[in-house]
């Protein structure tokens, strides 16, 4: 009876076995919807798969290496390849998945890639095209829907940091159809806003729910705004079409916030920095003119200016006690001659001084008369006394007289002269009478017969004379050696007979 | 006198480099003195718009052109 029944495990593991063999579901390609996705830290992924009707429960393991950037979600509709396998220990079976992408996406990315590579052939994403966002807006658009988080984070954000600034909704769809075509009439309208930023975008979703901003009137629509755009789709990983065209990509519509608007602290800080730094500056500069003018006061110029012209003071006291001093001698002086002259015989009785000048002239006067009278005279009596000289007078006698005189004189000459001849023709007949005149050759022949005896005296004392007798003469260079006194061993001499002569040597 | 129609943008770079001119130093005093004085009033200008600021107002441009005060909270 008991053979009968088989364990649970026997059963789970026979019906693994028949699942095994069925080729059809070794390898498995389902599509569904996910739910109850669950990714475990051990990097395995739970989901459950279904359909209207129908649902499966799934795994795979080590989801987080194979899916890479793609994360399942709850609601995503997806591709799913793999295997169908009994799960023993539940007695289910289950999807063990190879490959997970969601469903339709292949399609999407090649649209989004082929509408990338277009426009930015056309420089749609040209940075030369980019708007600088402004630094303190005034007024900021916002394109995306009127209800949802969005919206509301951008307020949020914007009244905390910048509460300065306005926000002007224009409500648009951001998904479905016609989302598109809605975005790009919001953009066109905000136009006319006067706004300094827009932004343009939505929260997070899908890649099918973003696919509005990958559409190519959307991209268009914000290349040809006026407006700066942000984008701010919130899908922080891709980047959406309209963001390589957007002026500045925010990964969400908080962070397009942040981007828009500069914070208030930050900002009231630096003001109050740059208050300060005035104040600092100015002070600075106050207190340096100060010190340069406390310089300038404490100057003895200013704090003593007595001392600088007191000295000239001193000065001008001196000279004007000088000046004074010299005045007043010098009128003194001039006073004292005043006086002196007033008290002068000219002043006091010019009468006496006029007769006694009259007196001194008169003097004079006669003095004048005396003289040249008497020197008329002198001159009168000298002429007279010429007058009656011999010369005047006797004039022939005197003649006379010096007449004799003269033929005295000439006789006296005569007789000299005949005297002087006397004499000397008496001389010149004596030397006439002289026997040298008279007989020249006796004095002659008497001289000749000195010489002789004279001559035959100086034969005897000839040198060679006294050779012939057998007499030698010594001689030494040419010098007579008269005595032996100088000689001495060695010297050379030259030794002369009467007939020739000899060298010797001294030995 | 700081110009009414100038933005606070504008106003707080003229006031930075009013100051940074004035930290130089080389700047006499009496010029000195009037570019402080326009340095306040730039202040002045930006402190009260700092302290103008009551709370966001945001407006919502309905489809028929209207606009309306937006509330987040709805």
């Amino acid at each position: 009876m008991d053979e009968k029944y088989i364990t649970v495990s026997k059963l789970t593991d026979y019906i693994g076995e028949l699942f095994k063999c069925d080729l059809n579901l070794r390898h498995v390609f389902i599509k569904g919807e996910l739910s109850n996705v669950k990714l475990y830290p051990s990097g395995h992924l739970y989901y459950t798969l279904k359909d209207e009707d129908s649902q499966i429960k799934g795994v795979m393991f080590g989801a987080r290496y194979k899916l890479k950037k793609f994360r399942p979600k709850q609601g995503m509709k997806v591709l799913i390849e793999g295997k169908i396998e009994v799960y023993n220990k539940y007695g289910n079976y289950q999807l063990y998945a190879d490959k997970i992408s969601e469903d339709g996406v292949g399609d999407l990315h090649r649209r989004f890639e082929e509408l990338k590579k277009k426009l930015n052939k056309e420089g749609l994403f040209d940075k030369s095209h980019k708007k600088k966002i402004p630094n303190f807006p005034k007024r900021i658009g916002v394109v995306t829907a009127s209800s949802g988080a969005a919206i509301r984070d951008i307020i949020t954000t914007i009244k905390r940091r910048w509460p300065l600034c306005e926000v002007i909704l224009f409500p648009s769809l951001v998904q479905g159809d016609n989302a598109a075509e809605n975005i790009v009439y919001q953009i066109k309208r905000s136009e006319k806003f006067d706004l300094d930023t827009l932004i343009v975008g939505r929260g997070g979703g899908s890649i099918e729910d973003l696919w509005s901003f990958n559409e190519e009137i959307v991209a268009r629509a914000i290349y040809e705004c006026n407006t700066p755009v942000i984008s701010a789709v919130g899908h922080e990983i891709d980047y959406t079409i309209a963001d390589f065209v957007a002026d500045l990509r925010a990964p969400t519509p908080t962070a397009a916030a942040e981007i828009a608007v500069p914070p208030y602290e930050e900002i009231k800080n630096a003001l109050n920095q740059l208050n300060q730094r005035a104040n600092l500056a100015i002070d600075k500069k106050i207190s340096e003119n100060k010190s340069r003018l406390n310089n300038i006061v404490s100057k003895k110029i200013f704090t003593h200016p007595h001392e600088i012209y007191a000295t000239k003071e001193m000065l001008l006291d001196s000279l004007i006690g000088r000046l004074n001093y010299s005045a007043s001698s010098l009128i003194k002086d001039n006073q004292n001659r005043l006086e002196l002259a007033k008290s002068s015989k000219v002043f006091k009785n010019p009468q006496e001084l006029f007769d006694s000048q009259c007196f001194a002239l008169d003097n004079l006067i006669n003095r004048l008369n005396y003289s040249s009278n008497s020197l008329i005279k002198d001159n009168q009596n000298r002429l007279s006394l010429i007058r009656n000289s011999n010369v005047f007078k006797n004039s022939e006698k005197l003649f006379d007289s010096k007449n004799i005189d003269l033929n005295n004189l000439i006789n006296r000459l005569e007789y000299s002269a005949n005297r002087l001849i006397g004499v000397n023709e008496n001389r010149l007949d004596l030397v006439k009478n002289s026997p040298i005149f008279r007989n020249p050759q006796k004095i002659i022949d008497k001289q000749k017969e000195q010489y002789l005896l004279q001559f035959s005296k100086l034969e005897i004392l000839n040198p060679l004379n006294t050779l012939k007798r057998g007499y030698t003469l010594a001689k030494s260079e040419g010098k007579v050696i008269s005595s032996s006194k100088n000689l001495k061993s060695g010297d050379e001499l030259e030794v002369e007979f009467k007939d020739g002569n000899v060298n010797t040597k001294v030995i | 006198m700081v110009e009414d129609n100038m933005s606070f943008e504008d106003n707080l770079k003229e006031l930075e480099e009013i100051v940074a001119n004035l930290e130089k130093g080389d700047v006499p005093l009496d010029d000195a003195i009037e570019e402080f004085k326009k340095a306040m009033d730039l202040v002045k200008a930006c402190d009260d718009k700092l302290k103008d600021a009551q709370d966001t107002i945001a407006k919502i441009v309905k489809d028929n052109g209207e606009i309306a005060d937006f509330d987040v909270e709805q």
